[in-house]
């Protein structure tokens, strides 16, 4: 066993090594985020409420001001109770823009009743609160600070916030991504997900539309929300159905037949909608692309249930050996039984659900149904497909490879986006790193077979 | 010793990636004396490859500079979802304003009230978001209607007395180029009134995209069905070129009188060649100067209009040649 256990890592690492890209990718992104944040909790309200008690004394009036949001809201809350058990004085409280600021202040200096401090989260800082145009509002706030929370120094890319937002900007990719794997794994290839994305998206929202009739569409009850999305779906599997079909009873190359699909379903969502994004659609619609559960979002739920979901039906089902079979050698599937065309549809089948279930969310997300959205998607999916690991030879691949290599995508888009890299750059860097990737994957596999 | 690889060559990659970053921004740690840090500007462009959109991102940063800003541009490509993406990566990052060319006006929503939700505030130019519920800073962008009206009047200008048939290539999925006709609709209805003869009389409307090449189809489709063509509009130049270049195929170029819209270097070349007749122009550099300094005021906290309209200007032959910047 103590010499097997070396050929077991090798394969892991054969199987997962590009986890390590990822990985080096989070430290490489990290190091070029550090930057000093400003905390905007209530811990961070707490602690500014005691020192500014401690430097200016028992009832000092403060003027609160936050930005209007939730974090705002309970920052001013923190802040208060602890100000006003410190035995500060809160004068007057803003929420909201730095025209609202001023206003706060001007209706202070009309009461007559002059703040000696101006406190909130660093955020809502703004010039409203330079010495010189405060003095313009009253020559005697000219010396009233503006006091927050102390700096900290974090990368960007690893506080939590931005973690979630690259899992959920994988959410698409890489659900359509599952059905990508299967299909290339069988040594082909399907073009036509990214106009299914749209198809899904404009049919569901239209159907919403239409249900609705004279009614408002934001209106519709759940039933109907539920059994638009439910055709959407099911509207691109028979797509999927039907390629799989053409390229195993009529022999067309799957590049051709989806590339045909392509064009057909993208006409189809521009017919759906009229051409134009469909939008008015009612709260329960957008819930998948906008709810979370304890902090997750649910289509992230919904992508980690699907890939647990793939994992065991590509290692611990018949279907999944049979896929395997079919890409490794058809010629000796078909020869040993396996039911090679049923295989080939029911992959492709899959594939066109998924789109349907990825252009579903990208629709909640987007609340509106639009014929323009996932353009050049195929070619994303399929990054993350091999950037994974996956073969286009076929006959090899790793289901949560796949999802390795949506998160290098994902980690790469949002990186540069953090670290300011040009829109021309950005191709270039992007383009780069594919290549990079599959490069280092084969560089290893000879490595490791050596 | 394949993992020592893999570490090896992974930060290879991950150092080469640092490279392009450039790390051109910092947001700046506490100063001594000055309490707040630059404040940042996320802008997201429509596209890469309309020049009109790089004009406005370079005079953001440079307006910015002014000011102190920082900016950061990205690039939506048209996809909307991109834009979604790009929004979100600045709401985390907490940016202190957002700049955007709606890649959709409806579908843009979305991503707009997850900003408006941080308290993020959101400016929008050249183009509009639609879509209920958004709160929008502020908008700049051309007072399309009114260059519709000038674009009108150029027509009247260059048919003359004589008038005649004329033709549109229109852009409906755009807001902006619907009002361009519009207003150059209400111009020519208000010339035929009660005129009897030298009406000028719209025989036909097709889409061109806003491109060049549809331009190019339709006009050719145009010209063979209405072969007296005495003039044509386009709400853009790349489908005023597109038409200029079926109408020179035709051997009309001299018969059919262009109106354009934009002033893009390539359409004010072909005005100053007496190609074009005349464009009613716009001005990307003081959209671009105007939202930041409109974000200025926001900070300030000082009232504004949130709305402001930049007038489109006529651009004729004389300014092509009294026009520096072409050759």
């Amino acid at each position: 066993m103590a010499r097997l256990a070396p050929a077991r890592y090798k394969q892991l690492a054969l199987d997962y090594g590009m986890i390590f890209v990822l990985v080096a990718l989070g430290a490489g992104f990290s190091m070029a985020t550090i930057r000093v944040g400003y905390p905007e909790d209530g811990g961070a309200a707490r602690a500014l409420a005691r020192q500014i008690v401690a430097d200016f004394g028992s009832g000092v009036p403060v003027l609160l001001a936050t930005r209007d949001s939730a974090e705002g809201a309970g920052f001013a809350s923190a802040f208060r109770e602890r100000l006003e058990a410190e035995g500060g004085v809160v004068l007057g409280e803003t929420q909201g823009t730095p025209a609202d600021a001023r206003r706060s202040l001007e209706a202070l200096v009309h009461g007559q009743t002059l703040p000696q401090v101006i406190a909130g989260p660093q955020a809502a800082g703004s010039d409203v609160f330079l010495s010189a145009n405060l003095a313009k509002i009253h020559p005697a706030l000219a010396e009233v600070p503006f006091v927050h929370p102390p700096g900290e120094t974090w990368p960007v890319f690893l506080t939590q916030g931005n973690l979630l937002n690259v899992a959920t900007q994988i959410v698409v990719i890489a659900l359509i991504a599952i059905g990508m794997t299967m299909v290339i794994i069988t040594a082909g290839i399907d073009l036509s997900v990214g106009s299914l994305i749209a198809l899904s998206a404009c049919t569901a929202a239209a159907l919403i539309h239409w249900a609705a009739g004279e009614g408002a569409p934001a209106d519709v009850g759940l039933g109907v929300v539920v059994g638009a999305c439910g055709a959407a779906i099911l509207l691109c599997g028979g797509i999927g159905l039907f390629s799989g079909v053409m390229l195993t009873v009529f022999q067309i190359p799957a590049f051709i037949v989806t590339l045909a699909i392509m064009l057909i379903a993208r006409g189809l969502a521009y017919k759906a909608t009229g051409g134009q994004a469909l939008g008015s659609l009612p709260d329960s619609f957008s819930w998948l692309g906008h709810q979370d559960v304890g902090g997750i979002p649910l289509s992230v739920l919904l992508m980690v249930l699907f890939y647990a979901g793939a994992y065991v039906l590509m290692n611990y089902s018949r279907l999944g050996r049979y896929i395997y079979a079919v890409g490794g050698n058809l010629e000796a599937a078909r020869l040993s039984g396996v039911p090679v065309n049923r295989v080939l549809v029911a992959v492709y089948t899959i594939c066109g659900l998924l789109a349907g279930l990825g252009g579903i969310v990208m629709a909640s997300e987007l609340k509106s149904g639009d014929p323009k959205t996932g353009q050049l998607y195929e070619l994303y999916v399929i990054a993350a497909v091999v950037v994974g690991g996956t073969s286009l030879a076929g006959g090899q691949g790793r289901i949560l490879g796949t999802l390795i290599g949506a998160f290098i995508i994902g980690v790469v888009r949002n990186g540069m986006n953090l670290t300011n890299v040009k829109p021309f750059n950005q191709y270039i860097v992007f383009g780069g790193i594919i290549l990079l990737a599959v490069l280092l994957e084969k560089m290893k596999e000879r490595f490791v077979k050596a | 010793m394949n993992r020592i690889t893999n570490w090896v060559l992974s930060s290879v990659l991950a150092v080469g990636l640092m490279g392009c970053g450039g790390g051109g921004e910092d947001r700046g740690a506490e100063g001594t004396g000055d309490p707040a840090p630059a404040k940042v500007i996320g802008y997201s462009k429509m596209n890469s490859n309309n020049p009109f959109f790089e004009v406005i991102a370079e005079n953001i940063q440079a307006a910015a500079k002014e000011h102190n800003y920082q900016v950061r541009v990205v690039s939506a490509e048209a996809d909307v979802a991109k834009q979604m993406d790009q929004i979100r990566d600045f709401v985390v990052s907490k940016v202190d304003a957002i700049v955007l060319n709606p890649a959709d006006s409806e579908a843009i929503g979305a991503a707009i009230e997850e900003a408006n939700a941080a308290g993020i505030p959101v400016f929008t130019c050249d183009l509009e978001c639609t879509a209920d519920g958004v709160k929008i800073a502020g908008h700049i962008a051309t007072d399309n209607f009114q260059g519709g009206r000038l674009a009108g009047e150029a027509m009247i200008e260059a048919l003359g007395e004589g008038g005649g048939e004329i033709a549109i290539l229109t852009h409906d999925p755009a807001a902006s180029c619907v009002k361009r006709v519009a207003g150059f609709d209400e111009v020519i209805n208000a010339h035929n009134e009660g005129r009897a003869s030298g009406k000028i009389t719209v025989v036909k409307r097709l889409p061109c995209d806003g491109q060049r090449d549809p331009g190019f189809k339709a006009t050719q489709d145009i010209i063979t069905a209405h072969p007296n063509l005495a003039g044509l509009f386009a709400i853009n130049d790349p489908g005023a070129l597109g038409a200029l270049a079926a109408l020179e195929k035709a051997g009309k170029s001299d018969q059919v009188k262009i109106i354009g819209f934009d002033g893009q270097p390539d359409g004010k070349q072909a005005i100053k060649e007496g190609k074009i007749y005349a464009d009613p122009i716009q001005f990307p550099d003081r959209m671009g100067q105007e939202i930041v300094h409109m974000i200025a005021q926001y900070f300030a906290g000082e009232s504004f209009e949130p709305v402001r309209l930049i007038p489109a200007e006529l651009y004729r032959q004389a300014d092509g040649q009294a026009d520096p910047s072409l050759q």
